[in-house]
């Protein structure tokens, strides 16, 4: 029966030392993730295992630290996430591929032409100084070479879709606040400017979270039978609409549903503890260790639309919440402006270049506006019009002074 | 002494107790929210979301049901009379208000001595009355927005975006309470700054009538 893990995978999973029992609870977990019953793990591993292999894929870095390349790929135990990756075929992965020169960058020409792929990208798309930056093969003043956003464009445009990991691709990420310099934007907003109607699927966290990753995968090669167009008609998505404020686009961001629907507030292992008023004063203390909220040291939880709490992280050994950290809301949009300072509840307003917290300046007005009540208060005593109130006009000042009017021209 | 006489036409029982009505919530969803926006003492989260939430419906359905109110009742023309007219009529601008407004701001900046003739209301009051009715509204929404259940509706995610997201909606919700705590203070300053005959018919329903009138 399909017990038996075969061919590929099977060697693969041999190679790196993975049980089966592993990797079924592997698949369990992706499952989860994607909404299913976890009884179809054993599904989800025929899938895989049964797979002719090999969807061609694009990994494009853009604007980043490529922390998400360093997310997926880093790992020193055998994994599980890599393994199903390698479903993958990488034409082109920067970071990792062996392939250099202009034979790597032929690659994505190729595959370009050929089309039947999908395009993950990572990073922003970085449109300041006329988009001279990202450069392949020299400066501007070199033939051939070309700029960051003229790769992306080409290789967007005949993919089948576009995945954008990690809030760099979304929205220009921690790239993109202020005063971003760079004038970094995201994939979707930037396609749409230049009138690319391939699809672009967003999937914020800095960096992105690899089981998503992986999850997606999944969902690409057993629910959609490895057609990125039905992919995107069965998996369901959550459309947050999103002005882009480089290039004034208005769109629509399609997030995975199960993966973005809930806030990590909703889901959070600490919410007991919120809702009985329970909260952590001060990082490293008791509280902290005793679960208590993160909410008054800075939790962006209730604002950040992450399953982070069910995934978790880190091969799912934790995750920033769990591990007595406040979330930082990094799966926001614009998620550094939002959130920062990530310390505080709320984020600073800005004003010209100062920073103020919304607290200080509803406190200010507050006293001003007291002070001020105080002093008009002992004019009005002053004034002799405290008790009865003051002597009435008989008429109004305007119809005095038409009449006087009148009066002269008569 | 209490200057002009206070007559109940002025506030029908019925808007003496939107009134109380009104001020209970605010004044619960005011101390709800500074809990909630930082919890000061612990133990309380749970009971204050459920009293901001138990309010903001009351708060909401008491003011919608004023403003339909206000086409039904009769309420008096000026506040030292027993004359009365549709509500709605009074709480508009009317014809006593015209060319009023300035001034009505020199007499409070004590540019002028004698008092402004008005009819129920001031130009400056009104203004400030009928600017509660959006500021609320606008509560609501910015509310609503951050509120889980209905945070994901079209509607709201339209305001999300527009606003740049959650957090600043929780801001502007915030500072929207500032305002309300303005209006509170300048409104309660002003209603009471001559005598307590107003208090008394808004809040006690009691009618103040000077020696000699009637
Ligand atoms: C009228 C309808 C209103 C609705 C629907 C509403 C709804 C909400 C909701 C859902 C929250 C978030 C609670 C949570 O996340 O646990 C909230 C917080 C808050 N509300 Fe309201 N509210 C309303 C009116 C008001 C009013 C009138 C005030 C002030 C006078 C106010 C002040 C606040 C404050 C200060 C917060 C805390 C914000 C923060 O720091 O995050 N609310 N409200
Ligand atoms: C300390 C709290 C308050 C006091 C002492 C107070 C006092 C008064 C008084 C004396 C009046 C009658 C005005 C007059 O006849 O000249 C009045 C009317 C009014 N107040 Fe307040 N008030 C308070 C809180 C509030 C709050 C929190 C709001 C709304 C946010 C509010 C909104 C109004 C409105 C809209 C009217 C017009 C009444 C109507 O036409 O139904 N008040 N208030
Ligand atoms: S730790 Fe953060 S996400 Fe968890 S309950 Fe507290 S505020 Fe919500
Ligand atoms: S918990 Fe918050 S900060 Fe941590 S990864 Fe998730 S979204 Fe980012």
């Amino acid at each position: 029966m399909a017990q038996e893990a075969h061919g590929a995978l099977h060697d693969l999973l041999a190679v790196r030392g993975v049980t089966r029992r592993d990797f079924l609870k592997y698949c369990g977990s992706v499952a989860a993730m994607l909404g299913l019953s976890e009884t179809m793990a054993p599904q989800i591993a025929a899938a895989l295992e049964g797979a002719p292999k090999l969807m061609p894929a694009l990994w494009l870095n853009g604007g980043s630290c490529t922390g998400c390349t360093e997310s997926i790929a880093q790992v020193d135990t055998p994994d599980v996430a890599t393994i199903v990756l390698d479903y993958l075929s990488f034409e082109y992965f920067e970071t990792i591929m062996a392939a250099a020169g202009s034979w790597a960058e032929k690659n994505i020409t190729k595959r370009a032409e050929e089309g039947g792929y999908i395009l993950i990208y990572e990073g922003s798309v970085m449109t300041g100084q006329d988009g001279n930056t990202l450069f392949v093969g020299g400066g501007p003043e070199n033939e051939g070479a070309k700029k960051g956003i003229e790769i992306l464009e080409e290789a967007a445009k005949n993919a089948a879709a576009v995945i954008a990991v990690g809030s760099c691709a979304v929205d220009g990420g921690w790239i993109y606040g202020y005063p971003n310099a760079s004038e970094a934007t995201g994939v979707a907003a930037w396609l749409q400017h230049k009138g690319i109607t391939t699809p672009v699927v967003s999937m914020p966290t800095c960096p992105v979270n690899p089981e998503w990753v992986v999850a997606m995968v999944v969902q690409l090669l057993l629910v959609a039978d490895r057609d990125p167009a039905k992919f995107l008609q069965v998996t369901p998505m959550v459309k947050v609409p999103y002005t882009d404020a480089i290039t004034g686009e208005k769109v629509t961001l399609l997030m995975p549903k199960a993966i973005y629907g809930q806030t990590i507030h909703d889901n959070c292992p600490r919410r007991g503890h919120f809702e009985n008023g329970e909260f952590v004063t001060e990082l490293g203390s008791k509280e902290e260790a005793m679960g208590y909220c993160l909410y008054k040291v800075g939790c962006k939880g209730p604002q950040t639309f992450t399953q982070c709490p069910v995934t978790r992280w880190n091969r799912r050994a934790s995750w920033c919440v769990e591990s007595g950290a406040p979330c930082i809301g990094c799966g926001g949009l614009n998620w550094v402006d939002n959130n920062s300072p990530f310390l505080k509840r709320m984020s600073d307003m800005r004003i010209g270049d100062t920073f103020v917290q919304p607290g200080t300046i509803g406190a200010a007005v507050g006293a001003v506006a007291a002070a001020g009540l105080v002093v008009h208060g002992i004019g009005m005593k002053a004034a002799g019009r405290i008790g009865d109130g003051p002597p009435m006009e008989e008429m109004k000042a305007y119809d005095r002074k038409r009449l006087a009017k009148k009066g002269g021209d008569k | 002494m209490a200057g002009h006489p206070h007559y109940r036409e002025a506030h029908p029982l019925i808007f003496v107790i939107t009134h109380w009505i009104n001020l209970i919530c605010m004044v619960m969803l005011a101390f709800s929210g500074f809990y909630i926006h930082y919890p000061f003492f612990d133990g309380f989260m749970g009971v204050a979301r459920g009293m901001h939430f138990v309010a903001m419906y009351v708060v909401i359905i008491n003011l919608t049901f004023r403003i339909v109110a206000a086409f039904f009742v009769k309420t008096a023309q000026d506040l030292d009379s027993r004359e009365v007219d549709l509500d709605i009529k009074n709480w508009l601008p009317q014809e006593k208000n015209r060319h009023q407004f300035w001034e009505t701001v020199k007499y409070y900046l004590f540019l002028r001595k004698e008092g402004v003739i008005s009819a129920k209301y001031g130009s400056l009051q009104k203004i400030a009355y009928l600017a509660t009715i959006p500021l609320t509204y606008l509560q609501a929404y910015t509310g609503f927005a951050i509120y889980g259940p209905s945070m994901d509706l079209g509607f709201f995610r339209a305001g999300l975006d527009l606003v740049g997201g959650p957090m600043n909606m929780r801001v502007i919700h915030y500072l929207g309470m500032w305002v309300f705590i303005l209006f509170t203070m300048v409104h309660a300053y002003l209603a009471n700054i001559y005598n307590f005959a107003p208090s008394k018919l808004i809040f006690l329903w009691k009618e103040t009538v000077p020696e000699g009138k009637h």
